[in-house]
């Protein structure tokens, strides 16, 4: 054996090496999707359907109990005069998603 | 002399607070007084809105009157929002279908569409309580506010416009960081109808 072929062979040996040391190859899925895709909940609380913050929610992402699927936004909303009892009964609630105002 | 001084101090004192205590219509004032008395602020700040004065006042937990201000309110008269109007875009929405509904509102801070903060005052019907948005020149939002009648406060689709400096004074303290309660006063109907703790 003479030298180039001592050379190829220990090229392969370290090519080998480096194949098995990839056997357990990375993946590409997070542990943590929320986190990693920089969505989060914008006011630290459960992640919502729609996972983007207000400011990115279209006009007709609107109605009753929010989009959030968190428990505390199915809280009762005033739809007409004198329905609503339940004030100021939670200030930890997550903001709901943005819409359009009536001006 | 010293009388005289102590009275242009008082003066301007009253000055210096924004249409305090002395502008306070009486069913304002009224209200905000039964309102704490029940506790159904739950001791939070809370805002009356006198839809027939187009005027908002900012109280604090405890009754004590922060402000007021002239505000816009929606074309229409009327105490309920048309359902499903919340949904509807604004180009399709009537003039008979632009009123402020009346009754107690859990407000919340919250932003639309462009990201401006705002306080929901029903999120449903899309009403919020908004600094004023001179947009469109021939509504003459910033002139409407500025005269001394009432008269022509009606302009808005159904929010609450209120002056910037004012949202951004008080508004946005008392309501804007945090849970609270609008009530809004009927136009038509009378407060005692609809809000239970003034009793019947």
């Amino acid at each position: 054996m003479n030298r180039t072929s001592k050379l190829v062979a220990a090229l392969a040996l370290a090519a080998a090496g480096t194949a098995f040391a990839q056997g357990n190859p990375p993946t590409t899925a997070s542990p943590n999707p929320a986190t990693a895709a920089g969505q989060q909940s914008p006011a630290g609380g459960p992640m919502g359907t729609t996972g983007t913050t207000p400011q990115n929610n279209s006009a007709s992402g609107s109605g009753s109990g929010g989009t959030s699927g968190s428990a505390p936004m199915s809280g009762s909303m005033s739809t007409g005069s004198n329905n609503d009892t339940n004030a100021t009964a939670s200030n930890s609630r997550p903001m709901r998603p943005a819409r359009a105002d009536r001006n | 002399m010293t009388s005289r001084l102590v009275r242009h101090g008082a003066l301007a004192a009253l000055l210096l607070v924004p249409m305090a205590a002395t502008a306070g219509p009486d069913d304002a004032l009224r209200l905000a007084r039964a309102a704490v008395a029940a506790g159904d602020n739950k001791a939070g700040p809370f805002a009356v809105v006198d839809k027939k004065q187009a005027r908002v006042f900012i109280f604090q937990g405890d009754g004590a009157l922060l402000a007021s201000s002239p505000v816009l309110l929606g074309l229409a008269r009327g105490d309920v929002s048309v359902p499903g109007i919340g949904e509807r875009k604004m180009s399709d929405i009537k003039p008979h279908e632009r009123t402020t509904p009346a009754g107690r509102f859990a407000s919340e801070p919250g932003r639309n569409l462009s990201g401006e903060d705002i306080v929901w005052v029903d999120y449903d019907a899309a009403v919020s309580m908004h600094r004023v948005r001179p947009v469109v020149k021939a509504e003459r939002r910033l002139e409407r506010l500025a005269t001394p009648t009432p008269a022509d406060n009606r302009i808005t689709y159904g929010c609450i416009n209120v002056p910037a400096a004012f949202y951004d004074r008080y508004v946005k303290p008392a309501l804007g960081s945090r849970q609270g309660v609008v009530y809004v006063l009927p136009d038509q109907a009378t407060s005692r109808s609809v809000f239970g703790f003034m009793g019947h």
